[in-house]
């Protein structure tokens, strides 16, 4: 038996770490997508409805955000580490470098996550800044929320927002950054744990890349619908 | 002339018990005894990383001596083949009797019975031991092992993995090696050369090595020495050996009294791609296997040698092989069939750019078997050629060409391994014992595992056991001596390229391996030995009067490393051909034109020669004394090897 | 087809070749023009030809290793163009042949770099790190002498090809040399994967993979992110899913029976 702390502090350990806390956070995003998809209506009651919802579940709600928070740490932390162990793992740099490419994976998402990861980080900040604690109902932003009685207009800010072409570009840049990070992060982090198998690499590879576009265009659409009010244009184009 | 005057040890009894009885005879060391005994391994091939491993497993103090930068490199991770074992799984009719005969005649009656035997009775427990040890040995869809037939036996022996059987042998070995390093029971010392012999007493007591690295003279010392650093074949330049492989350390042994046997035999491998230019650094040997499907041949007429092979007609091919040996066809021994390919080339049949080369073809195979087939079998081999080539094997016939392979030839040792100098061993491919004139396929993997893991424990403790060990440490003033000379010898290399020599040690070895090939290669003549034993010393002459050798003796010089071996080499060759000239009859790998029989084979001459040539140091260009040990066959009956 | 023609090319070509005089002191690339070098050169002998010239010009030679210069015994191995053992698949350094190049070529040469493999000198790096792991288990524990006879145990020929797929792997170095973070993680799990698969190899399976990766670790190398550039450069081709057996080996082994405190003690 290996000691729990001696297994995680290893090589193979930091991975698992790495991929642990990685396929968590896949999973946050991959439900926070399927709530936005209320933005892609024009009408935003069902939007703040469902902010409203997540909000009424109190302390429920502080302990899942604690964890993603620890999560988000965790894979920022132990990703830095990691790389600071690469850089000393080969001091002297190569003049050249040039993949050899068949089975290799090396492409330019695979070998730049520190950087993905990193702008991710610092966009995750200003989003949480700029939305969770960005203005509310004292400042005007209500809505009527039903049972919930008066609401934040969260859709409202939304829609300000990304009314703003320097956040829509922003914002499409960094969901093509998480793209091409979930590009590599599905079959890595099953990789690390050892979930993969020859029969299925391949078909597990594809489903990673798949993955990652569905995540990538699902997001990024979001402001570029908006800030095109595509709604509208294109159920008017349909009337 | 002398008689042999250095006793063998053979031990008496019937044959088929010799060994046991040995084995239960001799002295043994105490397990707690054990520890105070330092032992020197010089090689970590097949035979020096399973000797190496098993004493330090037993408990004595190993260093392990490895001139490259990991055991791991060493040369016997490039047999392809296979290993032989009398294992007779496939019921087909081998025994540990079978395999003694198929190896004693196939090296034409020139080995010592009893380490013939005993080489056949140890084959089944190598396989025991390197399935236990890991080793992924090809198996069969009912999860036992596989075998085919190799080389001409008409049993299938041998077992293999994929085409990569040395590799996995080796690396079984090193693993082993490398779990006894990490018990600190061996210490392993990488990048070291191992330059002289150490004598105190006129026991062998420890060596001086260079650190490759530094460039540092080291002195190891010790109460036996074991020499397993393969064979001397680089005399010729090209051969299918390792850039590294060198006759150093024999050389070197050898110097110091050690006897050297029957130098002159040497295996020549039929199968081997052709040189393709001045450039060529070493050849590349093909599996013999390839020999099973292939057809060799050569065109009829001389007017075809440079036509598109496809575009000669079937008459007009001669399938030399299947036309003289009609049983055994592609299939006759190496020697028989590197001797014909010569044979056609002299000729002037011979085909490619040089002329020195005969096809292997594959057409009739993919025709009767499929692509597919072909490509299942040899696969990796038609790859390999292809890649060194630039030429598709499954449309064009292969070109080939014989190539030195192996030498049988090494230090004379007795039934325990051990040399006329007391406490030096010499194991494998280094020693002379078990393979006459002429090494059978997949022997050589199992002759060293043989010697390293169920030969060597037994009877070191023996000589370790019945002899007292003054106390020698380095400081001895024999060390300091030795030092002295080795450190005088790798200063006048380096003060070579001083003296306004033009040529470099590179353009003087290739001069060396050209003389060597034409006149103690494949078909040797009075004439050319005697051409050869003018021409060696001569380029020696040269070689000491100046060539460009890179200076820095303290460091990392791999032009320096390279003239140390050169010079030994233009002492060794000339032994090789002088025991070529004294051998005047035909045996094996060993072919005097002036000995064959009417239809031109090897003929022996077992009256006059049935014995092993032991040869004593005399000093640089004096005749060196000949002391012969008589070999007598109690158990099979000479008989003229023929394969037609 | 007509390819057993005489008509060989020689070419002119330019090399940056990585120069260091020893393991601390500073290196650089510096230039050689090789002349007439002929398309039927090995990569190696195209060096060898150059340091000819080198040698007779009274200069120091360019210095790297070899030994088999058949593709098995692992010991060459520098990085061609920012490629390990050069552009072509499944080739070592030594099986690399002239005619991968054209004419007027300009051909950068740099050795295998890693901390874990300190340079000795221009492109020759100490690759004992690799041995260090492999005696930190890399091997079963048995004693030279008699066995079960080798039929005893029988093992599925897939079994045993899987095990000789990953044993092919030739400690060249290569994968640390390709790898972006020059991790050891398929040189390492070739072995543990290999021994794992067999019977002979399962009773210390957990031993065995956590010692080596804890040398591994040890020596300096950095850890896998999963590129796969091992895996291309590879000149044996084995498969990065040894790297996945070898991280199922490892979990496995978190949760292994303890090895007892008392040692193995004896009568």
């Amino acid at each position: 038996m290996i000691p729990l702390r001696k297994a995680l502090s290893s090589s193979v350990g930091k991975k698992f770490i790495m991929a642990f806390s990685g396929l968590c956070l896949g999973g946050f995003i991959v439900v926070h997508l399927l709530g936005n998809l209320a933005l892609y209506r024009a009408d935003g009651a069902a939007f703040n409805l469902y902010a409203a919802t997540l909000e009424s579940f109190g302390k429920f709600i502080i302990a899942a955000e604690l964890g993603l928070i620890a999560l988000f740490l965790l894979h920022a932390i132990s990703a830095m580490l990691l790389k600071l162990n690469h850089w000393g793992a080969r001091p002297e740099r190569y003049s050249v470098v040039k993949s050899k490419g068949g089975e290799s994976k090396s492409t330019l998402a695979s070998r730049n996550m520190i950087i993905s990861g990193g702008v991710i980080f610092a966009f995750v900040i200003l989003h949480v800044w700029s939305f969770k604690y960005g203005p509310g109902i004292t400042e005007g932003y209500t809505a009527a929320g039903g049972a919930h009685g008066e609401i934040r207009d969260l859709h409202r800010l939304v829609v300000e927002s990304f009314h703003n072409p320097l956040i829509v570009s922003a914002y499409v840049f960094v969901m093509l950054l998480l793209g091409g990070h979930l590009w590599h992060a599905f079959w890595s982090g099953l990789q690390s744990f050892g979930l993969t198998n020859p029969r299925y690499t391949k078909g597990l590879y594809c489903l990673g890349s798949m993955f990652a576009v569905v995540l990538s265009v699902g997001f990024l659409m979001i402001p570029i619908w908006i800030f095109f009010d595509l709604s509208t244009v294109l159920l008017g184009a349909i009337k | 002339m002398t008689t042999f005057n250095f006793d063998s040890k053979v031990p008496p009894g019937p044959l088929a018990h010799k060994w046991d009885e040995h084995r239960a005879h001799i002295k043994l060391v105490n397990p707690a005894n054990r520890r105070k005994y330092n032992i020197i391994v010089v090689g970590s091939g097949l035979a020096g990383a399973s000797a190496a491993a098993s004493l330090g497993e037993m408990g004595y103090n190993v260093k392990c001596f490895c001139i490259q930068d990991s055991p791991r490199r060493a040369h016997s991770i490039a047999a392809q083949g296979g290993i032989n074992a009398a294992k007779n799984y496939p019921n087909d009719g081998d025994s540990v009797f079978r395999l003694f005969y198929d190896t004693i005649k196939g090296g034409d009656f020139r080995s010592r019975e009893a380490n013939v035997y005993r080489l056949a009775q140890v084959s089944p427990d190598i396989i025991d031991q390197c399935v236990a040890q890991g080793v992924p040995f090809a198996r069969e869809y009912g999860g036992e092992l596989a075998n085919r037939s190799f080389g001409g036996a008409q049993v299938s022996r041998t077992f293999y993995a994929r085409g990569q059987t040395g590799q996995q042998l080796l690396l079984g070995a090193y693993s082993a090696l490398m779990r006894q390093v990490n018990a600190k029971r061996v210490e392993l010392l990488t990048r070291r050369e191992m330059l002289d012999l150490v004598v105190v007493d006129g026991k062998a007591r420890g060596i001086i090595a260079r650190n490759l690295v530094t460039g540092e003279l080291e002195r190891h010392a010790a109460d036996a020495v074991l020499i397993a650093t393969g064979g001397y074949g680089r005399v010729f330049f090209l051969s299918t050996n390792a850039m590294n492989s060198n006759g150093t350390a024999v050389w070197r042994c050898h110097k110091r009294g050690a006897l050297f046997a029957n130098p002159c035999f040497t295996q020549i491998h039929p199968t081997c791609i052709p040189v393709s230019g001045e450039h060529q650094s070493k050849l590349t040997l093909m599996s013999e296997s390839l020999r099973n499907d292939g057809r060799v041949w050569v065109p009829k007429n001389k007017a075809d040698v440079k036509k598109n092979p496809n575009d000669i007609k079937e008459e007009d091919r001669d399938y030399y092989l299947e036309r003289k040996y009609p049983s055994f066809g592609n299939l006759v021994p190496r020697d028989v069939a590197s001797r014909n390919a010569k044979e056609v080339c002299d000729d002037g049949r011979g085909v490619g750019s040089s002329g020195l080369a005969v096809y292997l073809d594959f057409r009739d195979a993919i025709k009767r078997d499929g692509a597919n087939v072909i490509r299942d079998k040899y696969g990796n081999l038609f790859q390999m050629y292809e890649k060194i080539t630039a030429e598709n094997p499954y449309e064009v016939p292969m070109r080939i060409y014989p190539a030195v392979h192996y030498t049988m030839g090494g230090l004379w040792v007795d039934y325990n391994l051990m040399s006329n100098i007391p406490g030096l061993h010499v194991l494998g491919e280094a020693n002379f014992s078990d393979h006459g004139a002429n090494r059978l396929g997949a022997s050589a993997l199992m002759q060293g595992l043989s010697d390293g893991y169920f030969v060597i424990p037994y009877t070191l403790g023996h000589y370790l056991a019945s002899n007292t060990f003054s106390k020698v440490t380095t400081d001895h003033p024999s060390f300091a001596a030795v030092e002295g000379e080795v450190k005088k010898h790798v200063a006048s290399l380096e003060a070579l390229g001083k003296k306004g020599g033009t040529k470099t040690v590179l353009e003087i070895y290739r001069e060396l391996g050209k003389v060597m090939w034409d006149n103690v290669g494949m078909a040797r003549t009075e004439q050319g030995l005697k051409l050869a034993l003018k021409r060696i010393p001569e380029l020696r002459q040269e070689f000491w009067n100046g060539v460009k050798v890179t200076e820095g003796a303290d460091g990392w010089n791999k032009d320096l490393e390279l003239a140390g071996r050169v010079a030994d080499f233009l002492e060794l060759g000339e032994l090789m051909a002088r025991d070529a000239l004294d051998r005047s009859e035909s045996c094996g790998g060993h072919f005097r034109l002036e000995s064959q029989t009417p239809e031109g084979e090897a003929k022996r001459d077992d009256e006059k020669f049935s014995y092993v040539a032991a040869w004593e140091f005399k000093g640089v260009g004096a005749e060196p004394a000949l002391h012969k040990e008589p070999l007598a066959f109690e158990n099979v009956d000479l008989a003229q090897r023929s394969y037609k | 087809m007509s390819n057993t023609s005489q008509s060989r090319h020689s070419m002119h070509l330019t090399l940056l070749v990585w120069r260091q005089e020893g393991p601390h002191k500073p290196g650089s690339l510096e230039k050689f023009t090789a002349k007439n070098v002929s398309e039927d050169m090995s990569f190696l002998e195209m060096l060898d030809f150059v340091n000819e010239d080198i040698i007779k010009s009274g200069k120091r030679p360019i210095e790297f290793d070899s030994d088999c210069r058949e593709g098995i015994c692992g010991c060459c191995g520098v990085v061609i163009n920012g490629q390990p053992h050069g552009p072509d698949r499944a080739t070592a350094t030594c099986q690399l042949h002239m005619r991968t190049f054209k004419d007027g070529d300009t051909i950068v040469i740099e050795p295998l770099r890693a901390k874990a493999f300190p340079i000795i000198k221009d492109l020759v790096v100490d690759r004992g790190a690799l041995d260090r792991v492999m005696s930190a288990g890399g091997f079963v524990s048995v004693k030279t002498g008699p066995h079960a006879d080798a039929n005893a145990i029988l093992i599925p020929k897939p079994i045993a090809d899987l095990a000789m797929d990953a044993a092919a792997c030739i400690g060249c170095g290569a994968c640390v040399a390709a790898c972006p973070n020059a991790s050891a993680a398929l040189f390492t799990s070739a072995k543990i994967s290999q021994l794992a698969l067999l019977p002979q190899g399962k009773p210390e399976a957990a031993r065995r993979v956590t010692g080596m990766v804890e040398q591994m670790d040890k020596e300096g190398f950095g850890n896998c992110t999963n590129i796969g550039e091992c895996r291309a450069a590879c000149p044996k081709e084995v498969s990065i899913d040894f790297i996945a057996k070898m991280k199922r080996e490892y979990f496995k082994a978190m949760f292994a029976p303890m090895e007892s405190a008392a040692g193995d003690g004896g009568a």
